[in-house]
């Protein structure tokens, strides 16, 4: 066990240095071609990411990191139990666009709307995701494909009703009103950081100790290590597959709420859509082969990279696509590590059959 | 065409494989290699025939030293290789499989069927081999895809043919053609190494017997001076197990019943199959593999819906219930897959062993694992079915073929229920597992428990099955009772049908 949680530590480290090696090297390059100043450029990352006048460029870093890490968790519970899941921005949408209907709509004590709206929040991402289980299931549609698909309805139906029904007119852009100010997520104190980043780690908190000691997680793993096994064991696989989709959807739907309530405080038009913050979550839930302790790590690093590069842009005029091409490298990263993994799995299969 | 390997060496990493093995191949002979799975015997040939390099030695044709890196070089030296897993296309003809990437290119380079077809004829017609040349590869049988095979090494004029495992996938009456063909071969002055584990053949049909064990060649020599009980000996390195005593009993009540039980198989339905089975009786179901067995298990375990008819189990109408239910209500199940159904090699053996277990609250706290009871649960399987492994935290995956078949049948059998379902339990383990699980299999019919012993090893179904059903083509073909079982008579059954399907191929 402690040989191979070192073996794991070890291989985890030469990865994540590999990663930044790689990026290192295609940055250079890039920028020696944009004729940029490499160590203004460098510094203007850094500070872009973690500096900043009283840590500003942190915090926004952070917030960031919140929504990136709470997309990751919701993907992982999906990944983990062998379900691909790839619906979390329709999840993450359904849930914003409900959080904020309901807040702008619904009388009563402030904290009774903020509390109501998240669980319908929740409860809409949930559904959605629900909804992409029982295309599989019932329809044979396959959850790939199906979660997929149903990114765009919802996305088009968030886009009607702030355009129509629910629009701000008067603000001119095609979003909602604001939500009643007294349910806006507070501040940390002294700061422009609000308390949304505390429910995404409630909600790691939650996914880790699910992943690892509940039989539940035991039992959606085991699906998601061998489909053929959960069945033939008798596990209920269609019970925990709608599930765990619901819990990776109420998850998404929770970002989104936190979304509205602590940055937005309404509904804006591709706010949730644009930032591709369920992409960058699947990303970050694969650079660490859905080891769910780490996914926050990796999500802060995903964060990181996002808005060190608009310092970049700031202090040493590099372009902000240069970032772009960075996160392209990491995707490419990622594909070969997921990809040689797959590789080494059916290279076992192969020389399973005479059980070496 | 004499070939000689001397002090052949290959390693996977820290594992050697085959050590330091001189070996030599005599052209006229049919050389039988045996060891158990893992011995290194297909290994061995896999480095002639330039699919692995050695890390050490040297191949010598007829005196020369050659090496090649890719089975290109071996080919065009004279081996040829039919592997167990064919490597056929589907959708072509038997002519196209053949000539693939060899084809016989006439004016203008468009390829010569017509020549191709002449010339295989000749050579096809010379050892007894009838084959229709043009039929589509995906519609013939395992035996006629292997003559396809051979007829393939025999295009390319090997003058050494190395066959892995040939028969695991032929009925006795498909075997006897083979052994055929290949006397036929041997008459021809071509040098055969038969890779193997089954002793009878050998004995039927080697000239000389090299025995590996662990990696090491153990014995070589003429088949005539050795015996079948010295042969096994080398293969285990000790002495054989004690024959196995079978208690006379009395079967009991009826545990399963099936009636006109329908499946959907693969192109075509499975069934209608009616049996019923007893408390105390072992029930083997023979037949080739791919006869409808799998389909029958998995309808039998709620894998697989049934289309029609009723399984009653225990009392119970189970036909509509899914597997969980229908484990609790009294079935277990050891799959033939170990790799991919019976075990999640990914996880470790601790988490293996519970899966799928009745008490659920003996390992659990609530919605929590009780991750202490689930080691403890794990250490009794593997003290008591005697699994090697690391501990009950290392990976499922970590183990030998034949210790994770113990670990899936220890899992299963441990929970004692009515109704056992073993689907080929013994694939693919070392004669020391296969012991230890067909005593098992005997000791639960022993208690009192009804087994469904399905193979297409028909010396295992001989040896434990107190009656036999014969499988094929998606129905039961017949029934046999112990005493009157024989070889042949199973190997009628599991054909007799074939012959009027496939009139122009018998």
């Amino acid at each position: 066990m402690n040989s191979g949680l070192k073996g794991l530590l070890r291989g985890e480290l030469t990865s994540w240095v590999g990663a930044a090696a790689s990026i290192a090297v295609v940055l250079f390059v890039l920028m020696v071609l944009a004729g940029a100043p490499f160590g203004e450029a460098l510094s203007g990352f850094v500070d872009g990411a973690f500096g900043g006048r009283r840590f500003s460029y942190l915090l926004t870093t952070l917030s960031r990191t919140a929504l990136i890490v709470g997309m990751a968790i919701s993907v992982m519970l999906s990944f983990r139990a062998g379900l691909f899941n790839i619906g979390g921005e329709g999840q993450l949408v359904a849930g914003g666009l409900v959080a904020a209907l309901v807040a702008i709509m619904l009388p009563g004590p402030p904290l009774v709307v903020l509390f109501l709206s998240i669980f319908a929040a929740m409860a809409a991402g949930a559904l959605w995701a629900l909804l992409s289980g029982v295309l599989q299931l019932y329809l044979g549609v396959p959850l790939l494909v199906g979660s997929l698909l149903l990114n765009y309805p919802i996305r088009y139906i968030g886009s009607y009703l702030v355009a129509h029904p629910f629009r701000d007119v008067q603000s001119g852009m095609v979003q909602s009103h604001l939500v009643p100010q007294a349910t806006w997520l507070p501040y940390f104190p002294g700061t422009r950081l609000d308390i949304g980043i505390l429910f995404i780690a409630v909600a790691s908190v939650f996914a880790i100790i699910y992943s690892h000691t509940t039989v539940h997680g035991y039992h959606a793993r085991l699906n998601g290590l061998s489909p053929d096994f959960a069945r033939a064991v008798g596990l209920p696989v269609n019970k925990l597959a709608l599930q765990t989709l619901a819990m990776s959807g109420a998850i998404a739907g929770l970002v989104g709420a936190i979304a509205v309530f602590g940055i937005h405080h309404r509904y804006i038009d591709g706010m949730l859509v644009q930032p591709l913050y369920a992409w960058t979550g699947i990303i970050a839930v694969l650079l660490v082969g859905m080891i769910p302790w780490l996914v926050p790590l990796s999500g802060f690093f995903f964060a990181a990279i996002q808005t060190g590069a608009a310092g970049m842009e700031r202090t040493a005029d590099v372009p902000k696509e240069i970032a772009l091409v960075m996160q392209a490298v990491i995707i490419l990263f990622v594909a070969s590590r997921v990809s040689g993994a797959l590789l080494a799995s059916s290279g076992r299969k192969a020389s399973g059959g005479g059980d070496a | 065409m004499h070939v000689a390997l001397s002090g052949i060496t290959v390693r996977f990493g820290a594992l050697t494989a085959v050590d330091d093995v001189s070996l030599a191949i005599t052209p006229g002979e049919i050389h039988a290699i045996v060891g158990e799975n893992g011995a290194g015997k297909s290994t061995l040939m896999n480095a002639l025939f330039g699919l692995v390099e050695p890390a050490a030695g040297a191949i010598s044709i007829d005196g020369t030293v050659r090496r090649w890196t890719s089975p290109r070089g071996a080919i065009a030296a004279g081996l040829g290789m039919v592997h167990q897993h064919f490597m056929l296309q589907e959708e072509m003809t038997v002519l196209e499989n053949i000539v693939l990437c060899s084809e016989p290119v006439g004016r203008f380079g468009f390829v010569d069927f017509a020549a191709a077809h002449r010339r295989l004829k000749e050579s096809a017609d010379s050892h007894g081999i009838v084959i229709g040349l043009d039929r589509v590869v995906g519609d013939l049988s395992v035996g006629e895809r292997q003559v396809v095979e051979i007829l393939k090494v025999l295009y390319c004029e090997a003058e050494v043919l190395i066959l892995d495992e040939p028969t695991s996938v032929l009925t006795p009456q498909e075997k006897d053609r083979l052994f055929a063909i290949l006397k036929s071969f041997r008459a021809a002055g071509k040098a055969i190494v038969l890779i193997t584990h089954k002793l009878d053949e050998v004995m039927e049909i080697a000239d000389r017997v090299s025995v590996m064990r662990g990696g090491r060649l153990i014995a070589s020599g003429r088949r005539a001076e050795t015996s079948k009980e010295e042969i096994a000996r080398g293969i285990i390195g000790g002495e054989l197990p004690a024959a196995r005593q079978r208690r006379p009993r009395a079967p009991g009540e009826v545990v399963l019943s099936v009636d006109k039980l329908v499946a959907a198989g693969r192109g075509m339905a499975v069934g209608p199959i009616t049996l019923s089975m007893r408390a105390g009786e072992i029930v083997g179901i023979a037949g080739v593999s791919g006869n409808g067995q799998a389909e029958l298990v998995q309808a039998l375990t709620g894998l697989r819906p049934s289309i029609s008819g009723a399984i009653t189990l225990c009392g119970v109408r189970i036909e509509a219930l899914d597997v969980e239910r229908r484990r609790q209500a009294g079935m277990s199940y050891i799959p033939e897959d170990r790799q991919r159904v019976g075990l999640a090699l990914g996880a470790t053996v601790a988490e293996n062993a519970n899966a799928g277990r009745d008490d659920r609250a003996a390992f659990s706290r609530g919605p929590f694992l009780n991750r202490a009871a689930m080691t403890r649960f794990a250490r009794s399987l593997i003290e008591r079915y005697r699994i090697r492994v690391g501990g009950a935290s290392a990976r499922a995956s970590t183990m030998s073929g034949g210790n994770k078949q113990k670990l899936v049948v220890g899992r299963e059998l441990a929970r004692a229920t009515p109704l056992v379902i073993a689907e080929n339990p013994t694939w693919g383990v070392d004669i020391g597992a296969i012991d230890f699980i067909h005593g098992e299999l005997m000791r639960m019919r022993d208690e009192g428990h009804a087994v469904l012993l399905v193979s297409t090893e028909l010396d295992e179904i001989l040896a434990l099955s107190d009656r036999i059903l014969v499988m094929y083509a998606g129905r039961l073909a017949g029934e046999v009772a112990r005493d009157e079982a024989s070889r042949e008579r199973i190997g009628e059954m599991m054909t007799s049908r074939a012959v009027d399907a496939l009139p122009e191929v018998a």
